[in-house]
C-alpha cells in the first residue's frame, strides 16, 4: 500500500458525489448582493433551520469520515522512531496510538452521524462532498499535519458542534443534542492531542513548532469560511470559548482564531465587491 | 462466619493454578516482543486501509479495529519493561524475516477494489493465527508467575474472537462470485504459504509442536 | 396555457427553462390547477440561495432563487427532485388558495414559521400520494422542529400528512393546538 494519499485517491461508495472547491470559487453567482445576504446564526426559528441543520449535519458527516481516513492515514504514513532521535518523519509509538484511538473515536462519530442523518431525514451522499478537510492531513511533516487536523480542525470541529448541541438544545431535540454532546467531548481530547503533541515533539525544535503554528493559522483561516465560524451575531459557527479551554487554548490563542475569522469574512466580502463591479461593468 | 484465625490453604480448593510454565522470562519477552510488533504492523494497516475502502460500514469497522489492535501493542509494549526488557524497542520487531515478508503482504493490497484481498489477509489468515498462539501462549505459560501476560492475553483474545467475527461477516457479503471466491482463496493460500514458510507468526514453535511425543511442555520446564 | 419560465435562457446556472416548465406543466395538473390557470415562474439565477416565495395567484406566480432547483450533489446543475419539491408545493399552496375552505388564509407574509410548516407538510403528505419521490422523515423533522419533539407533535403529523382535504381552519387548528404542547428547549 502506498505511503500519502491525496484527497482525490479517498474512496467512496457510489452515492457520493465529491464537490469541487474552484466550481465554487469561481460560481458566478457569488458577486450578487443576494448571495451575500447569508442566514445568519443557526436558530430553530429561522425558517430554513431544518433543512440548513440538516446540511451542516452532512458536512459534519463526510468531515467525520476524512477525520476517520486521516487519523488512519497518520497510523499508516509514519515509521516510528525513538524518542528523542526522531526525524521529521518518524512519530513516537504512543503517537500512533493516539492516532488509533482518534481512529476508533472518528469512527464511532461516522456512525453517529449516520443515525442523526437517518432522524434528521437526510440521505447518505444527498449533499456533495468537499475534500478539503483531508487535504490537511495530507501534510508530510506529522507536526504539522497534526497542528493542522488537531488543533484547528478539530478545534472546528468543537466550534461546530457545540452550534449544533445549542441548536438541539433550543429546538427540543434530544437525540440531537446527546449526540453532539458525545461527540463535542471527544473533540476536547483530540485537540488537547494535538497541543500534547506539538508541544512535545517541537520542544527542542522552535522552528517547526513557528511551521506547526503558521499551518495551523493558513487552516484556521481557510476553515472559517469567510466568516462562517467567527464572533458576529450572523455567524452561522461560533467560537465555542469555553469548551475550547477545556481542550487547552488561552485567551490569546481564542482571539487570534477570531481575528482570522474577520480577516476571512472581510477578504470573502471584498471578492464579493469585486465580483459584482466586474459584473455590472459587463452588463453595462 | 469461621473462626478468622483458623488456618486455610493458600490456594483454596477452586484455585488449581500450578506454577510450571514453558517459557523463561526472556523468552517470554521475545515473544512479547514480537506480538506487540505484529500487532503494530496490523494497526498500521488498518488505519492505512481506511481511506481505501469505498464500503461505508467496512470504513468504519477498520477504524474500530484499528484501535483494538493499537491497544494490544500498546499492552504489550507496556508488558516488555516488566519483562526486564527495559529498551521495548530492542525487542518489538518480527521473528525472522520471513515473518516480516508475511506481514508486509498482508498489508500490500492498497487499491480500491481490494477490500476482498485486505479482509482474507486479517480475518482469513492473521487473526486465526494470532488466535492459536495467543491461545498456545495462554494454555502453557505459568498461571502464577505470568499471570499479567495471562491477562492481557485474555483481553486481546476477546478482540481477536469479536473482530474475526466482525470480519467473517464483513467477507462473507462481499464474496458474492465464482470469481470472488477463488480471489480469496488464492490470496489466502498465498499468504499461508508464506506463512507455513515462517514457521507461524512468532516463527518455529508459534503454537509448538504437536508431533513432539516427549510429553506436557510446561512440565519439563520446571522439573 | 402553458408556463412560462423568466428567463428563458439561463446563463449563471445551467437549468433549461423548457424543462422547468414542463415540470410546472405536469405537476399544475396533477395538483389540479385548471388548464386555463396561467403560470409564471420566476427564477433569480443570481443567487445560489433558495428562498422561494408565491408572489401572486392570477397569473400564479411564484419566484424563487436558483439555488432552490440546484442539485445539491452538484452545484449549478439543474436537480428534478429539488424542482418538484418546491414546485409541488407552490402549485399545491396556490391551488390551496384557490379552492373553497381556503378563503380565510393570511397572506404568505403574515404566516407563522409553524404554520407554514403544518401547510406544507399537508401539500408534500398529497405529493407523496400523487407519486412524487418525497422523503417523509426529512418534513417529520422540520415538523418536530416547529411543534416539540413529542408525540403529540407526530401525531399531528400524520393528520396532516394523511389528510386530502383539509381546510385551513383545520390545518391551523391543528397547529394551534399542537404548539400549545411544545415543551420548548431541552431542560438539563
Amino acid at each position: 500500500m502506498k505511503k500519502l494519499l491525496t484527497p482525490e485517491e479517498l474512496a467512496r461508495d457510489d452515492r457520493f458525489e465529491r464537490a469541487d472547491m474552484m466550481d465554487r470559487i469561481q460560481d458566478p453567482r457569488n458577486g450578487s448582493e443576494a448571495a451575500n445576504r447569508g442566514n445568519g446564526r443557526l436558530r430553530p426559528d429561522r425558517a430554513d433551520a431544518p433543512d440548513a441543520a440538516r446540511a451542516l449535519m452532512h458536512g459534519i458527516f463526510v468531515g467525520e469520515i476524512q477525520a476517520l481516513e486521516g487519523a488512519g492515514r497518520t497510523c499508516y504514513d509514519f515509521e516510528v522512531g525513538a524518542t528523542g532521535k526522531l526525524d521529521d518523519e518518524e512519530v513516537p509509538f504512543e503517537l500512533k496510538l493516539d492516532m488509533a484511538r482518534q481512529c476508533w473515536d472518528e469512527a464511532r462519530h461516522c456512525e453517529i452521524s449516520v443515525k442523526l442523518s437517518e432522524w434528521m431525514g437526510t440521505e447518505i451522499g444527498e449533499f456533495g462532498e468537499n475534500a478539503f478537510l483531508f487535504q490537511a492531513a495530507c501534510n508530510p511533516d506529522p507536526v504539522l499535519r497534526l497542528t493542522g487536523v488537531n488543533r484547528a480542525l478539530e478545534g472546528l470541529a468543537i466550534d461546530v458542534f457545540n452550534t449544533m448541541k445549542e441548536f438541539g438544545d433550543l429546538a427540543g431535540d434530544p437525540v440531537l443534542e446527546f449526540c453532539e454532546d458525545w461527540m463535542l467531548a471527544d473533540e476536547v481530547t483530540h485537540v488537547k492531542m494535538g497541543s500534547d503533541w506539538l508541544r512535545k515533539l517541537t520542544v527542542n525544535d522552535k522552528d517547526r513548532q513557528k511551521r506547526a503554528l503558521e499551518f495551523q493559522r493558513v487552516v484556521d483561516k481557510l476553515f472559517s469560511f469567510g466568516g462562517f465560524r467567527g464572533e458576529d451575531e450572523e455567524s452561522p459557527v461560533h467560537l465555542a470559548r469555553r469548551f475550547r479551554e477545556l481542550a487547552g487554548f488561552d485567551d490569546a490563542e481564542m482571539e487570534e482564531i477570531a481575528e482570522l475569522s474577520r480577516e476571512a469574512k472581510s477578504e470573502v466580502e471584498e471578492r464579493s465587491r469585486l465580483a459584482r463591479e466586474a459584473n455590472e461593468t459587463a452588463s453595462a | 462466619m469461621a473462626d478468622s484465625k483458623k488456618p486455610r490453604a493458600p490456594f483454596a480448593p477452586w484455585d488449581r493454578r500450578e506454577l510450571p510454565g514453558a517459557f523463561s522470562v526472556e523468552e517470554t519477552a521475545a515473544r512479547v516482543g514480537q506480538y506487540k510488533w505484529i500487532e503494530m504492523k496490523l494497526f498500521e494497516a488498518l488505519g492505512g486501509w481506511v481511506a481505501t475502502v469505498p464500503e461505508l460500514d467496512i470504513k468504519m469497522r477498520l477504524g474500530t479495529h484499528c484501535y483494538h489492535h493499537a491497544w494490544h501493542a500498546d499492552l504489550w509494549h507496556k508488558r516488555l519493561p516488566e519483562l526486564r526488557e527495559m529498551n521495548p524497542e530492542r525487542l518489538t520487531g518480527p521473528a525472522s524475516p520471513e515473518v516480516e515478508a508475511f506481514m508486509d503482504a498482508v498489508a500490500e493490497p492498497g487499491e480500491h477494489d481490494q477490500t476482498i484481498e485486505k479482509l482474507v489477509g486479517v480475518y482469513r489468515v492473521l487473526i486465526p493465527h494470532k488466535v492459536a498462539a495467543y491461545t498456545y501462549h495462554l494454555n502453557n505459560t505459568s498461571t502464577i508467575t505470568d499471570a499479567p501476560t495471562i491477562r492481557s492475553l485474555k483481553f486481546a483474545l476477546q478482540d481477536e474472537m469479536e473482530d474475526w467475527r466482525d470480519g467473517t461477516l464483513m467477507l462473507t457479503s462481499l464474496i458474492q462470485s465464482d470469481e470472488e471466491v477463488q480471489r480469496a482463496a488464492d490470496h489466502q493460500a498465498k499468504l499461508e504459504k508464506l506463512l507455513v514458510a515462517a514457521g507461524g507468526i512468532c516463527g518455529p514453535g508459534t503454537i509448538g509442536d504437536a508431533y513432539d511425543l516427549s510429553g506436557d511442555p510446561a512440565r519439563l520446564t520446571v522439573a | 396555457m402553458p408556463t412560462t419560465v423568466d428567463p428563458s435562457t439561463f446563463t449563471m446556472v445551467d437549468f433549461d427553462s423548457a424543462e422547468i416548465a414542463a415540470l410546472a406543466d405536469e405537476l399544475a395538473r396533477k395538483v389540479g390547477l385548471g388548464d386555463d390557470v396561467q403560470i409564471v415562474i420566476e427564477v433569480d439565477e443570481t443567487t445560489p440561495l433558495g428562498r422561494t416565495e408565491l408572489v401572486s395567484l392570477d397569473p400564479v406566480h411564484i419566484r424563487t432563487e436558483s439555488g432552490a432547483f440546484e442539485n445539491p450533489k452538484r452545484i449549478r446543475q439543474f436537480s428534478e427532485d429539488a424542482a418538484t419539491d418546491v414546485l409541488g408545493r407552490y402549485l399545491l399552496r396556490a391551488a390551496d388558495r384557490r379552492r373553497d375552505g381556503f378563503g380565510d388564509v393570511p397572506p404568505d407574509s403574515e404566516l407563522t414559521v409553524p404554520q407554514r410548516t403544518a401547510w406544507e407538510v399537508s401539500a408534500v403528505g398529497r405529493l407523496a400520494r400523487l407519486g412524487y419521490p418525497v422523503r417523509r422523515q426529512r418534513w417529520l423533522y422540520a415538523f418536530r422542529n416547529r411543534y416539540g419533539f413529542t408525540d403529540t407533535a407526530d401525531d399531528a403529523f400524520e393528520q396532516l400528512w394523511h389528510g386530502d382535504d383539509l381546510s385551513w381552519a383545520e390545518i391551523d387548528r391543528l397547529s394551534e393546538t399542537t404548539a400549545a404542547t411544545n415543551p420548548g428547549p431541552l431542560q438539563r
